[in-house]
Parts: structure tokens; C-alpha cells; sequence
């Protein structure tokens, strides 16, 4: 009786827990799971006021630690987390979520005390600390406990030197260190020098300049979020779908063959994926002709010069390519600038938009690019091979 | 009755600079040594009367000294008795310095003085030679004239003379003393040469050794990290091996020949050498035969059996090499490639050397 009921409670459990895993391997296609973080991000902003209650962040806290605890009883999963390169990940993701959680906290009781025209939390703040003993005390502790870290660290988990490289035996997948995994993402997406030079160099130039763009004085040495709703969220898009989320992404849902494979789901290298990607110039010289079926429009790629040779082929192939971005980078711009953007526009002034808008176009045409390879398996919007402009 | 202030005693306490501003200001007592680091008091102002006539001029070299070390005494006197003796009218350039020099130290001038010295500073006007070379070997400081060193091989009676000021000293002793101080003792000095000569060579020359090797180790790696020599043509065996395939099968034997691999493709009309290197970023991609494709492990580029690129970010699809047949051998030569620029513009894989005709 008693085993019956058990085995038939553990049947259904085990049921129940396919199901899930069956159903979160289906939400990891990409296109979902980028979907899915970006609204959670967008609702956790709007929220804001509400997770970052002690308790209903303890809350959310105890269940991601259930989930996650509960996924790491799935043998692939657990391959995952417990490989010693993947360890980090674990940590960024519960410090990604802790120094969330302070900031908007902070923001959450700041806003709050504003409203009802309260002073701020940092204002009453001595921020004058004693070096001895409180600063060199907490130093100490920090240093001690992160040596002790370190080792035991060390200790724990092997860094071995492997074989030497051998091109007849290469991981699959061949995956960065786990910081640069966002990175590599970039790369399925973009050549080489725009995601490997282009789009780092303007994050770190874009971090530098962020100061002389935003001159607005509201939230400088306090918390908020009110006062800067449209900066924050950018940035947090930009930090947390744009970095985080492809980090892990990167970690979990890409197997071998760099292809697409569920958290919970066997990394199989054989198994086929088939993805035929195209061109902008494809879609517009061979499948809109195709389609269309007019009798003076044959589908076929331009390959002669025009212009008495002064208009090389590729030039009129990727010319839709080339109008699209341009459209993108120059005259969207101007769009904006006159409509939603045109109060931002005011504020800072011609110059300064046109480097606000170099960093915001760069940055959002990351995920437009992925989407549209996960949806409509674009592969570059121009692509001149010959000079090794693909983009 | 009014009272004026005289300098008698006029000293350089440690820390001078030694910028010059004194000797300007105030040439006839102050001497700037850049051998020797230091600014001196010339060996007439150790006398009280030879400084008095110069109070004005020594309070502002004293006052213009940027660090303040020039420190002096002065006595109370009557007005009345200031001796009536010439002063340089103000500070004088080191090339006026002869016109507008005192007449007390014009008298003792000495006839000798090379021409060549008109335009440097006033030297002490000192007729004994001794005396100059006093000069060379003592510090005034505080007051008191040091010899710096050698005291200690001397006679007791010389010792105490030379704790004595210069100007205290009976003439000959003072220039006895001088002469043997102002000699350089033969072998202290080569042998501290040679101590100094020594550390500067090792010193120097583990600077030159130390940088040395770390060129030679930048540029060995600078260097490309290959072997120097290695033959582009690789001889892959007999033609006949190749036939045998099916059309879009790949032979994978040479993949791993160094420094770069190849795969043999069979097209349905020929067979081709075709780059291991994938044209995204380097990696290196894997066969799949039942996928029927080369699928790259770093960002999932996939290249068909004959290496056109059709997923993933890869630009172009796969290089090819050079291949003949030399009788019956296939040959592969690396050393010329065959690029097509993407998956519909293959035209140079046409050319005669990039595939083998079946
Ligand atoms: S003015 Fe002072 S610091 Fe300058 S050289 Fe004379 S004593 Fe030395
Ligand atoms: S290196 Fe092969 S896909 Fe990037």
C-alpha cells in the first residue's frame, strides 16, 4: 500500500519535473530566452519598489536557490555547473543579483522619502570612517577571506595543463573564458573586428563618455530611480541582457557545434541543426524577385560594375544592405531626435547626441541583429567579403 | 648716536642648492662650486674687516637665498665709522665683474690670470697657489674651514692645525698642510677608482646583459612560433585512393600535417585540397558524416562538403590549396591558395591548379 502510493507520488513527481525541464528546454531557443529575460528585466524595473522588499527578495532568493538546486539534480545540468571553468558563473549570478538588489533597494527607500519630501538616505551619512580599527579591520577580514578562498579554491578545483594543441582533437564546443563568453556570442552574429574590436572598444569608450553626455546632476552620490528612469533602464539593458544574460546564455545553451541545446538536454555533437543563412542582398535580389514573379525582375545576384565602372558590383549588391543601415545610423536619428528623443535632444545639444545616438545605435543593433538571425536566419546586412566589411 | 649693522662672520649651513644667487648677488665672498656641489665662502671673507664693507651686498645674497642657509654676524657700529669703501653697485654680471670688482681685491689681483677666466666669475684674488689649492680640498661650513680628508695619517701637531680655520694658521703650516692635502694621494684614489671603476663596469654591465636578452628574447618571440623551413607540398598518395570516393565524401589523413592541414574533398567532377582553417576567426572546424558538413566548435559556422559556407558567421567558405598530380602521386601545395569571396562567387576554384580533373 504504502509503496504503491509512493512509487505512483514519485512517478507523478518525476513526471511533473520532465515536464518542467521539457518545457524550460523549449524556452531556451534563444528567441525566447533573450525574450524572456528582457521582460523580466522590464518587469523587475517596473516593480521595482516591490522585489526589493526584504522579504519578497528573501523569497525570490529561496526559490531560485530551490530551482537551482533542483536543476543541478539533472545530470547535464550538473555537468554544467559543476565543470571548474563554470564555477564563476554561479558566483556572477548570485552577486549579479545581490548588487542588484542593494542599488535598488537603496533607489526603492530614496524615491520613497522623496515623495514624502523626506530627507534622503545619504544625507544624514557620515561617510567619515576611522582607518584604524575600522577600515584596516575590515580590510584584514576581506584580505584573510579571500585568501582563504583562493586556496581553498585552488585546492578544490584543478586548472591542469592539457595536451598541447592538436587540430585533429579540439573541444567542441571551443568556448572562451567564461567573462568573454558574451563576446563570443557577439561573434556568431558579427565579423570578427566588429565584434572582437568595434563593439568592446565602444563599450569601454561608451562607459568613458557616458559622464560628459548625461549631465544631469540628479543621482550623483545618491540612490534613485525615479529621477533617472530612462538612463537606469538603458543601462541595465545594456549590462544585464547585453553582458549578463549572454554570459549565460554562452554557458548553458550552447553545446557542440556552438549549437543551441536546452540546460537539461544532452549535449549530443551529432545532433543535426540545420541553419541556411542569407544575405540581405539574398532576400532582395534573389528571394523578393522569386517571389514576386515579375517578368522583367529575374532573381540573380548583380555581378557587373555599373556606372561605366566606377560602381563596382558589390556595391549595387549590397546596396539595400547599405540604405537599410544608413537609415539605421543616419536618418532614424534625426527621426528621434524630432520625436520621442526630443526632449533628450534639448537637453544636450547636437554634439552630444550625435555621440549619444553612435552608442545607443551600436548597442541595440546587437539585439536586433540576433533576432533577426533567430528569426529570419540573416546573416549580414552587408556583406563585401573582399574588404571585410560584414555587418 | 646712530648705529649701523656690519657683517664680521658670514657662514653656508648645510642644504644649499647651489643655484647661483649668491655668487651674483655678492661675488667677492661667495664661491658656487658645481664640482663639488656646494656653495663656499672665498677665504678672504673669513676676515671680519674684509666683510664689512660688504654688508649690504651679503644681507641681500643672504635674503635672495632660496633655501635660506646663508646665515652671517654682525657687530653694532657707529654710523660714523662705516668705512667709506667701495661697493659693487649692485649685483654684477659675471662679465663685469673685473670693472666693477673692489678696489681692495683689484690690488691683490693676480697677473697670471688666464685670459680665458674674463668671463667666468671672479676667482679668489689670492696671490699663494697653495692657498688656491686649500680652496679645492676644504668646505667652509659653519664657519670653520674642514679639510675633508687624510687627517687621520697625520701628525698630531698637523692635526691640530688642521682643525684651525685657514685663517688662523701660521703661513707656512698652512701651506705645507695645503700642499700635502691639495696632492691627491696616489694610491687611495686608484684604488677607489678601481673599486668605482668596478661596480660601474658590473653594474652597466648586467644593464647591458639583462636588456640584451630580453631583445633577443622579444624579437625570437616576435618571430612567427613555426619551424623555419617547412615544405608547402605535402605528396598525399596515389590518385587512386581519391577516385575511390563517393562524391562529398572528405579524406581527413591530412588534417593534421603542420602547419596547416588540408582536406581532400571529392566533388561529383573533381577533387580538391581544401584549408582546415575556418574563414571566421581561425578555428578549427570538425567533419560531421552524417551531417554531411564541417560544423566550426568556436561559433557555428557550417561549411558543405566542398566548403562553401552556408551557417553560421563565417564569411567565405573554406580556402583551397593547390593540388596536382605528379604521375600517379597527388600533391598538395600549400603555398597557393585559391580564395572564393563567398558562396556564390566560387570562379577561381575553376582555375586549372585548384582541383584535380576526374
Ligand atoms: S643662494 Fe643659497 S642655495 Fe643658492 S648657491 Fe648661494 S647658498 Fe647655495
Ligand atoms: S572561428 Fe569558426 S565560426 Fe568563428
Amino acid at each position: 500500500m504504502t509503496t504503491s502510493i509512493h512509487s505512483v507520488f514519485a512517478a507523478a513527481e518525476s513526471g511533473i519535473s520532465d515536464t518542467i525541464k521539457d518545457t524550460l528546454n523549449a524556452l531556451s531557443v534563444p528567441e525566447y530566452f533573450v525574450s524572456i529575460t528582457v521582460v523580466l528585466l522590464i518587469i523587475g524595473l517596473l516593480t521595482y519598489r516591490q522585489w526589493t522588499r526584504p522579504m519578497v527578495a528573501v523569497t525570490l532568493s529561496l526559490l531560485f536557490i530551490a530551482f537551482y538546486v533542483w536543476s543541478a539534480l539533472d545530470e547535464n545540468f550538473f555537468k554544467i555547473i559543476t565543470k571548474p571553468d563554470n564555477i564563476p558563473i554561479t558566483m556572477m549570478i548570485v552577486f549579479t543579483a545581490l548588487v542588484t538588489w542593494v542599488a535598488f533597494r537603496q533607489a526603492a527607500i530614496n524615491d520613497a522619502r522623496l515623495e514624502k519630501g523626506e530627507p534622503l538616505i545619504e544625507s544624514g551619512a557620515d561617510d567619515k570612517v576611522l582607518v584604524w580599527p575600522d577600515l584596516v579591520y575590515t580590510e584584514l577580514i576581506a584580505m584573510v577571506l579571500c585568501t582563504v578562498v583562493l586556496v581553498v579554491w585552488a585546492i578544490v578545483l584543478k586548472a591542469p595543463l592539457e595536451p598541447p594543441a592538436n587540430p585533429t582533437n579540439i573541444p567542441n564546443p571551443s568556448k572562451a573564458p567564461w567573462y568573454f563568453l558574451g563576446l563570443q556570442e557577439l561573434l556568431v552574429y558579427f565579423d570578427p573586428w566588429i565584434a572582437g574590436v568595434l563593439l568592446p572598444s565602444l563599450i569601454i569608450v561608451g562607459l568613458i563618455a557616458l559622464p560628459f553626455i548625461d549631465k544631469n546632476p540628479r543621482g550623483n552620490g545618491y540612490y534613485t530611480f525615479k529621477q533617472r528612469p530612462f538612463v537606469i533602464s538603458t543601462f541595465m539593458f545594456g549590462w544585464m541582457i547585453m553582458w549578463i544574460v549572454l554570459i549565460v546564455l554562452g554557458t548553458f545553451l550552447r553545446g557542440p557545434n556552438w549549437n543551441i541545446f536546452g540546460p537539461y538536454e544532452t549535449w549530443d555533437p551529432h545532433r543535426p541543426a540545420a541553419l541556411l543563412n542569407i544575405n540581405i542582398s539574398d532576400v532582395f535580389w534573389v528571394i523578393t524577385p522569386d517571389w514576386l514573379g515579375f517578368e522583367w525582375w529575374k532573381p540573380g545576384l548583380p555581378t557587373k560594375a555599373a556606372l561605366g565602372g566606377y560602381m563596382p558590383a558589390f556595391l549595387i549588391r549590397e546596396a539595400p544592405g547599405i540604405v537599410l543601415l544608413s537609415g539605421y545610423f543616419f536618418v532614424l536619428p534625426v527621426l528621434l531626435a524630432k520625436t520621442i528623443f526630443r526632449k533628450i535632444y534639448h537637453e544636450i545639444g547636437f554634439t552630444r547626441f550625435c555621440v549619444f545616438w553612435l552608442l545607443m545605435s551600436w548597442m541595440f543593433i546587437v539585439p536586433i541583429k540576433m533576432v533577426l538571425r533567430w528569426m529570419f536566419n540573416l546573416k549580414y546586412f552587408v556583406a563585401v567579403t573582399e574588404y571585410f566589411v560584414n555587418i | 648716536m646712530a648705529t649701523k649693522a656690519l657683517v664680521t662672520k658670514v657662514w653656508i649651513d648645510p642644504g644649499c642648492i647651489v643655484c647661483d644667487a649668491c655668487e651674483t648677488t655678492c661675488p667677492e665672498v661667495f664661491e658656487v662650486q658645481h664640482d663639488n656641489e656646494t656653495c663656499i665662502i672665498r677665504p678672504e671673507a673669513l676676515d671680519a674687516e674684509f666683510n664689512k664693507p660688504l654688508t649690504e651686498s651679503i644681507i641681500e645674497a643672504a635674503e635672495e637665498c632660496p633655501v635660506d642657509v646663508i646665515k652671517f654676524d654682525t657687530v653694532e657700529v657707529d654710523a660714523a665709522d662705516v668705512p667709506a669703501a667701495p661697493k659693487p653697485a649692485a649685483a654684477p654680471a659675471a662679465g663685469a665683474a673685473d670693472a666693477s670688482e673692489p678696489a681692495t681685491a683689484a690690488a691683490k689681483a693676480s697677473p697670471e690670470k688666464p685670459a680665458s677666466k674674463v668671463a667666468a666669475p671672479p676667482k679668489p684674488k689670492v696671490v699663494d697657489p697653495a692657498i688656491q689649492a686649500l680652496l679645492a680640498a676644504t668646505t667652509v661650513r659653519g664657519g670653520h674651514a674642514v679639510i675633508n680628508q687624510g687627517i687621520q695619517d697625520l701628525p698630531d701637531s698637523i692635526k691640530h692645525m688642521s682643525k684651525l680655520s685657514p685663517d688662523k694658521l701660521p703661513p707656512d703650516a698652512r701651506h705645507q698642510k695645503v700642499l700635502q692635502k691639495s696632492s691627491p694621494k696616489k694610491d687611495e684614489t686608484s684604488r677607489r677608482d678601481f673599486v668605482v671603476l668596478g661596480a660601474l663596469t658590473v653594474g652597466w654591465g648586467s644593464v647591458a646583459a639583462a636588456g640584451g636578452v630580453s631583445t633577443l628574447a622579444f624579437a625570437r618571440f616576435m618571430a612567427p612560433n613555426v619551424l623555419e623551413v617547412e615544405d608547402p607540398k605535402v605528396r598525399c598518395g596515389s590518385l587512386a585512393k581519391y577516385l575511390a570516393m563517393a562524391p562529398g565524401e572528405v579524406n581527413e589523413d591530412y588534417k593534421p600535417v603542420k602547419p596547416s592541414g588540408f582536406w581532400i574533398v571529392r566533388e561529383e567532377e573533381r577533387i580538391a585540397a581544401v584549408s582546415i582553417i575556418c574563414t571566421h576567426l581561425g578555428c578549427i572546424p570538425s567533419w560531421l558524416p552524417n551531417d554531411r558538413k564541417f560544423k566550426c566548435p568556436c561559433h557555428g559556422s557550417g561549411f558543405k562538403p566542398n566548403g562553401v559556407n552556408f551557417e553560421g558567421p563565417a564569411p567565405r567558405p573554406l580556402e583551397r590549396f593547390k593540388i596536382y598530380l605528379d604521375g600517379d602521386d597527388v600533391i598538395v601545395d600549400r603555398s597557393k591558395k585559391f580564395l572564393a569571396m563567398g558562396p556564390n562567387d566560387t570562379a577561381k576554384w575553376n582555375d586549372p591548379e585548384a582541383s584535380i580533373p576526374v
